[in-house]
């Protein structure tokens, strides 16, 4: 018996253990990618469907041309990159730029790495072709965090822009002139184009919900508001029971309340945002406008494959309108996807730099659903054409509020945009609770 | 692009499945060839803890240790630099969203804990009455190898909301309109959101409930139910004074299970609504703040959870000490 | 009241019933039948809508509610199928919940029936007390052991690997698997392993040639079980692999909810997917899943 265990014992141990090997081996080789490489570069992105396809189609002659290979990861929670960064785990080579409170602490510790050095000498072509307000910080200054610059170093490349706070319209349903003022946006009448009510709204998107609403309040707020104003909001010197952002509240409850909106609050908080300008292009007509960022028009094609939609001639767009305060109008709401370099690998330099490219950029135009953020981009789609007119003619290209507060203050402003749309009468419970959240959450812990 | 199967991945797995085990093999077999050439009262207390080692190795790095150092962390700050003593504490109990998700957690705990054992028990009853009762408890029992996300996703659909006046796609909504009654937004109104949840909670977990309970209704004697009804006891008096009494062990062993699992609850709030509408449940709220890098503060809410559990902890420990008794 | 008792099981001795009073009872069996239709229909329907769902186009879903396919024109489509598997992460995921769930498995038994035999047939001091701490331990939410576990992972420079996983399965598992385990191994007759060692067979031919073959069926029930656990669990695999290119299924379903791109068209045939197997191991071992789970909470 023992014999026979004995042999049986020790050729076991020997598969075990070499099977141990092996998987040590592979786990570690497979695992993480440490070698500075001239070969691959990973990549983190948060995108998904049509603007994954459109960064692929960008990444195609990049890696043809110069032989790397991409690894593109999705990662759609942000906080994802932060957990790595504090755990001190192996950090993709690029990825999108973390938020604006982490910014500051990164730049410190290393973990970005310049987008001089990432560009070498293409450096100064990026800056001139680039749109000013993603690139310079106001004033002159050395340090906005909010765009990536700390000490007089950028940290953040510039790929795509969206222009926020457009109203968009079935151009065969609405049409009137563009109103110039908010008063004259409420005052249309919906039935005069046989549509049920003015607006489209779409509040829900899985954990995320709410922040279409920040989009419609920022872009109310800074139209009230100087741009001063609006910046220390985003920083947290200015409360929640303000009575500027007060304002800014009520005036954003005239946007969804179930007299202007399609299907009343139960609707704009049930519907996705992708789903909610449906009603533009059904019959009978739900709404006359769907306020929107520049990356919409994709979901609409993609929701009636049917209909054929073209830019221009089925729908088209205005600007947000005055609040009435004109110095304030050149306040546009920006959003700006950005890449930031955490490993300095001969591949990944070559990638930012491509990625800077007007090359690179016009793929991602053509692509459709953005702009770029070079400005000498041309774009085929009548609709982009003027979008690019409103970033380049904006005297500040602000950026949304909630993308830039810390992750706490954010997802209590969500919520609490949500909870005033279902109950407005809680509006000033909520203000007091942002207030107590915007407390601890700008605390330096 | 990256190819969909990695090879070392699968050679890796593999070695897994068939390595561990031989690899295990070869430490009892081997380990024994030593242990038996030791002096036998040595043999006696080295070798039982040879064998258990592994799983008591275990059990101490992933779940002692972590407990500890989540109690320990819970006092600390962030950072584990420093001692912040209750100020993770104080937060979870002064912040509305904490104590939402509290509030919560305990709703889930007494309705889906009841509802569950309680039609659980009651469809067990109904179905031991009727020949077709295979067929009925399968289906009954559906849900439960279903994982909570795909639950989640089955339910979304039947709460679907659609704006008044137009199709309802959502089965209830549908199922209102033809009594021609409004739409409800059931995962947005505050009313309806969290019995809604609570709900598809139960709706997985009734199944197990009832088939542990049927194991043991079928264990009652025919003769005690037949005493009861010569006696003059018509249905609903046997099953409450006769047969709810008799189950009553297995009743409370299924209880705590789904006590358990209650104050647990996670995929389905955060498939669902992310939390969202004050729908936040103990272990959504531990994982947010996890997520969003605030260590210190989810291990208070993990204490907090701990806490709540504790009581059962004893309960299971008493229990097992008894029937060990008994053995 | 006396003719719905006795003629359950009509005897031969059993008076004939009347044609009448047979259809009274039908009748007041009634409501009874009605009652057990509806709980059938609640727990069975949903299932049925979505399984139904996901065969239909995204317009045809947007459009009326899935009643409908019921009536002409019925609109069967595999296109959401298609589209889940070609979009990005979902076929890798699919194998990675596989390639998750299989060694997690096989891993936790392995220590568990070991571990399981030792404090079922050795005496050793502090045995109560490892044991109650089990016991203990199965109670314990996986939530507090996530933070501390995540570090550990970081140390030995695991994180984000499918090993990591395994073992973090295996960790959590093992409490509940001893428990059973050794209920079951101590269940064994003792005579068989006297007689054996007297016939001078250590514990470890014991072991491997009596106790384990023995206790097949315990463990055949608490495969599936665990099987199963695994290939459904969100909350491990979204700590551990959250972003990694590792994640199972689950995760990646989860995410699709809050996508920015996601429809409904794949969150329906990506649920029906995730769901097939556990409905698959169901249908089939239904025998298995079913004792594995009274055993350990009724004789446990």
């Amino acid at each position: 018996m023992t014999g026979v265990l004995a042999r049986l014992c020790s050729r076991a141990v020997a598969l075990g253990l070499g099977g141990l090997m092996l998987v040590a081996c592979s786990a570690g080789g497979g695992g993480n990618n440490n070698t500075a490489s001239s070969t691959d570069v990973t990549v983190w992105s948060a995108w998904g469907g049509q603007e994954l396809k459109a960064f692929q189609d960008v990444l195609k002659p990049f890696e043809q041309k110069e032989g790397i290979k991409v690894h593109l990861t999705t990662v759609r929670d942000a906080n994802q990159l932060a957990i790595n960064v504090d755990a001190g785990t192996s950090l993709p080579d690029i990825a999108n730029g973390p938020t604006v409170d982490k910014v500051k602490d990164w730049v410190s510790k290393g973990v970005m790495k310049p987008v001089e050095t990432a560009l070498g000498d293409q450096f100064q072509n990026y800056m001139t072709n680039t749109y000013q307000a993603l690139t310079t910080p106001p004033g002159g200054g050395k340090a906005d965090l909010s765009i990536g610059v700390g000490s007089g170093k950028h940290y953040e490349l510039m790929v795509k822009t969206q222009v926020k706070g457009l109203f968009w319209y079935n151009k065969k349903i609405f049409t009137g002139t563009a109103p110039t003022s908010f008063d004259q946006l409420l005052a249309i009448n919906p039935s005069q184009y046989k549509a049920q009510k003015l607006f489209c709204v779409g509040l829900e998107s899985g954990d995320a919900s709410g922040w279409p609403a920040s989009d419609m309040i920022d872009n109310i707020i800074m139209r009230q508001n100087d741009a001063t104003f609006y910046t220390n909001w985003i920083e947290g010197k200015v409360k929640f029971t303000d009575p500027q952002i007060k304002l800014g509240y009520q005036t954003y409850l005239k946007e969804v309340s179930d007299q202007n909106a399609f299907g009343g609050r139960n609707t704009v908080l049930s519907t996705n945002f992708g789903k909610a300008g449906d009603p533009l292009f059904k019959t009978p007509t739900g709404c006359l406008f769907l306020e929107q960022a520049t990356f919409i028009p994709s979901f609409f094609t993609q929701n009636f494959p049917s209909l054929n939609l073209k830019a221009g001639t089925d729908f088209d767009f205005f600007g947000h309108p005055s609040m009435g305060n004109s110095q304030y109008d050149g306040n546009v709401n920006g959003f700006y996807d950005n890449f930031a370099m955490y490993n300095d690998t001969p591949a990944a330099r070559k990638l930012m730099q491509y990625m800077a490219t007007t090359d690179a950029q016009q793929i991602w135009a053509n692509d459709g659903g953005t702009l770029a953020a070079i400005k000498s981009i041309t774009y085929n789609d009548p609709v982009y054409k003027r979008a690019a007119e409103v970033a380049n003619s904006a005297k500040n290209l602000l950026v949304t509020a909630g993308d830039f507060m810390p992750a706490d203050m954010q997802h209590a402003f969500w919520k609490s945009l949500l909870n005033v749309t279902k109950d407005p009468g809680s509006l000033d419970n909520e203000l007091k609770r942002l207030d107590q959240v915007q407390a601890a959450a700008y605390k330096k812990s | 692009m990256d190819q969909i199967i990695g090879l070392d991945q699968i050679i890796t797995a593999l070695v897994a499945i068939v390595g561990v085990p031989l690899v295990l093999f070869g430490y009892i077999i081997l380990g024994e060839q030593v242990i038996e050439r030791l002096p036998d009262s040595m043999q006696e207390w080295i070798r039982p803890y040879f064998w258990a080692l592994p799983a008591i190795g275990f059990a101490t790095i992933f779940m002692v240790y972590p407990l500890v150092r989540t109690v320990i962390l819970s006092f600390r700050n962030n950072g584990d630099t420093t001692w912040v003593g209750l100020d993770n504490y104080q937060y979870f109990f002064t912040f509305p969203d904490t104590l939402t998700s509290l509030r919560n957690s305990l709703l889930w705990l007494v309705f889906y804990t009841f509802f569950a054992v309680f039609l659980g028990l009651v469809i067990a009853i109904l179905l031991d009455r009727v020949r077709y009762e295979s067929l009925a408890k399968v289906a009954i029992f559906l849900p439960v190898p279903i994982s909570a996300v795909a639950a989640s996703i089955i339910w979304r659909f039947m709460f679907d909301y659609q704006p008044p006046g137009t199709i309802q796609t959502g089965t209830l909504n549908a199922l209102l309109g033809t009594f021609h009654t409004g739409p409800v937004a059931w995962l947005v109104n505050s009313t309806t959101n969290n019995p809604a949840l609570i709900f598809v909670g139960i709706w997985s977990i009734t199944g197990f409930c009832m088939v542990i309970i049927s194991a043991s209704l079928k264990a009652i004697s025919t003769e005690v139910l037949e005493a009861a009804r010569i006696d003059g006891a018509n249905e609903f008096q046997i099953v409450r004074l006769v047969v709810t009494p008799l189950l009553w062990p297995t009743i409370t062993v299924v209880g705590t299970t789904m006590i358990i699992n209650a104050l647990k609850i996670f995929d389905i709030p955060y498939v669902m609504t992310s939390g969202a509408y004050d729908t936040d449940v103990i272990a959504t709220q531990m994982f947010r703040q996890l997520a969003t890098s605030h260590y210190a503060r989810a291990a208070a809410v993990g204490v907090v959870l701990f806490i709540a559990i504790v009581p059962l902890l004893v309960v299971n420990i008493r229990r097992f000490q008894q029937q060990e008794e008994q053995r | 009241m006396s003719v719905r008792s006795t003629t359950r099981e009509a005897t031969g001795a059993q008076v004939r019933v009347s044609t009448l009073s047979n259809i009274g009872y039908r009748l007041q069996r009634l409501p009874l039948h009605i009652v057990i239709a509806v709980f059938v229909a609640i727990w069975i329907i949903p299932t049925l809508g979505l399984i139904i769902n996901s065969f239909r186009s995204l317009q045809d879903m947007n459009a009326a509610g899935w009643w409908t396919v019921l009536f002409p024109p019925h609109g069967f489509t595999l296109a959401s199928y298609e589209q889940v598997l070609q979009t990005e992460n979902v076929a890798t995921s699919i194998v990675n919940s596989i390639l998750i769930t299989l060694p997690a498995t096989v891993i936790q038994l392995a220590i568990a029936t070991m571990g399981a035999y030792a404090f079922a047939w050795m005496k050793f001091p502090g045995k109560d007390i490892f044991f109650i701490v089990i016991v203990g331990l199965m109670v314990v939410p996986i939530q507090m052991t996530l933070i501390p576990v995540l570090q550990f992972f970081q140390l030995i420079h695991l994180n984000g690997t499918i090993m990591a996983v395994w073992l973090a399965h295996s960790g959590y598992g093992l409490p509940f698997e001893v428990f059973l385990l050794r209920n079951y191994l101590g269940g064994l007759p003792r005579e068989i392993f006297e007689s054996a060692e007297v016939d001078g067979a250590g514990h470890a031919v014991r072991f491997l040639r009596i106790a384990v073959p023995m206790t097949i069926p315990a463990i055949a029930s608490l495969t599936i079980f665990v099987f199963l656990g695994v290939w459904n669990d969100l909350l491990v695999a979204l700590t551990y692999l959250g972003t990694s290119t590792a994640r199972p299924f689950t995760v990646v379903i989860s995410q699709l909810v809050t996508s920015l791109g996601g429809g409904w068209q794949f969150l329906t045939a990506a649920a029906v997917l995730q769901m097939a197997l556990p409905l698959a191991v169901f249908i089939f071992l239904q025998r298995y899943f079913v004792r594995g789970i009274t055993s350990g909470s009724v004789k446990g």
